[in-house]
């Protein structure tokens, strides 16, 4: 055989084997995973963050609404101390004659 | 059979809770005061926001004589109530504007335990009891250019409270406070 045989041979139109097109696109949609995992990844670091973001300002809010609800109740508690000195001393004052007061 | 002995059975539970609820002191008649006073306090806390107080002071760690009193107070509270207003001037209020308050008062459960009245001067305090303990406490102040209402609901030492003192040396420190802490501020 000389080389025109062979070159001939070798360039000859030959039809695929069955199956050759479902082999593509089946080999062409698994090399398109590994591109699809990386927007999953983001979407699961975006709902993480989102996550993480909205526990630690319930949990801000939280300590503000408990510093103010200790402020106030501290302001309330003495209130009502002063007002129930401020009546037990009328009464003590109202029950004490004056010239044992001076004394 | 079951649903009646069901509903016979929610009825018992809110028939129970009834009382209490009525005996629960509400403070009425005063919201107009709060736009002639120079100075106003209104302070609603419920017992939610109370617990909270608990925590958070407990929380901060602030040790002390007072701190561990109001620690020890908030404890067995379930609301606090606090209305107080200060005027420029004497005769912006009425007695009457306090005859909600005083109706309530005058219903079985509650007892005037101090009452001093002289000519422009009123202070009332009045405990509720339940089983022998003090369950309901209030505070009625009326001076000339000041009133104050005072109701708190649950267990409370009136001895512990009346060492708390005056609100001027508030010898525990909360993160944040301030001298008018607690002025025109809602607790919602």
């Amino acid at each position: 055989m000389n080389l025109e045989d062979e070159l001939r041979a070798a360039l000859r139109r030959d039809n695929p084997s069955p199956g050759f097109a479902e082999r593509v696109v089946a080999r062409a949609q698994s090399s398109a995973r590994p591109a699809r995992a990386i927007p999953r990844m983001m979407w699961a670091a975006a709902i993480a963050a989102l996550l993480v973001i909205g526990f630690s300002t319930a949990y801000e809010y939280r300590e503000m609404k408990a510093e103010r609800a200790s402020r106030d109740a501290v302001v309330a508690l003495r209130i009502a101390a002063d007002k129930l000195n401020i009546a037990r001393e009328r009464v003590l004052r109202r029950e004490t004659p004056a010239d044992t007061r001076e004394n | 059979m079951r649903r009646l002995f069901l509903i016979a059975v929610i009825a018992g539970c809110a028939a129970a809770q009834l009382p209490a609820q009525l005996l629960q002191l509400r403070i009425t008649g005063l919201d107009g005061l709060a736009a002639k006073a120079k100075e106003s306090t209104d302070i609603t806390l419920d017992s939610n926001l109370l617990k909270m107080a608990g925590g958070f002071l407990a929380g901060a760690g602030k040790d002390g004589k007072d701190g561990d009193t109001i620690k020890q107070l908030l404890s067995g509270l379930k609301a606090i109530t606090v209305r107080s207003f200060e005027f420029k001037e004497p005769g912006q209020y009425r007695l009457e504007d306090l005859e909600p308050i005083r109706v309530q008062l005058r219903t079985p459960g509650w007892s005037k335990i101090i009452s001093s009245q002289s000519k422009d001067e009123i202070s009332e305090i009045y405990t509720r009891m339940e089983q022998g303990k003090v369950a309901g406490f209030a505070i009625i102040n009326a001076e000339p250019k000041e009133l104050t209402v005072v109701a708190i609901e649950g267990s409370i030492d009136l001895k512990d409270l009346s060492k708390l003192g005056g609100l001027g040396i508030p010898s525990i420190s909360v993160p944040g406070q301030s001298k008018d802490s607690g002025k025109k501020g809602k607790q919602e």
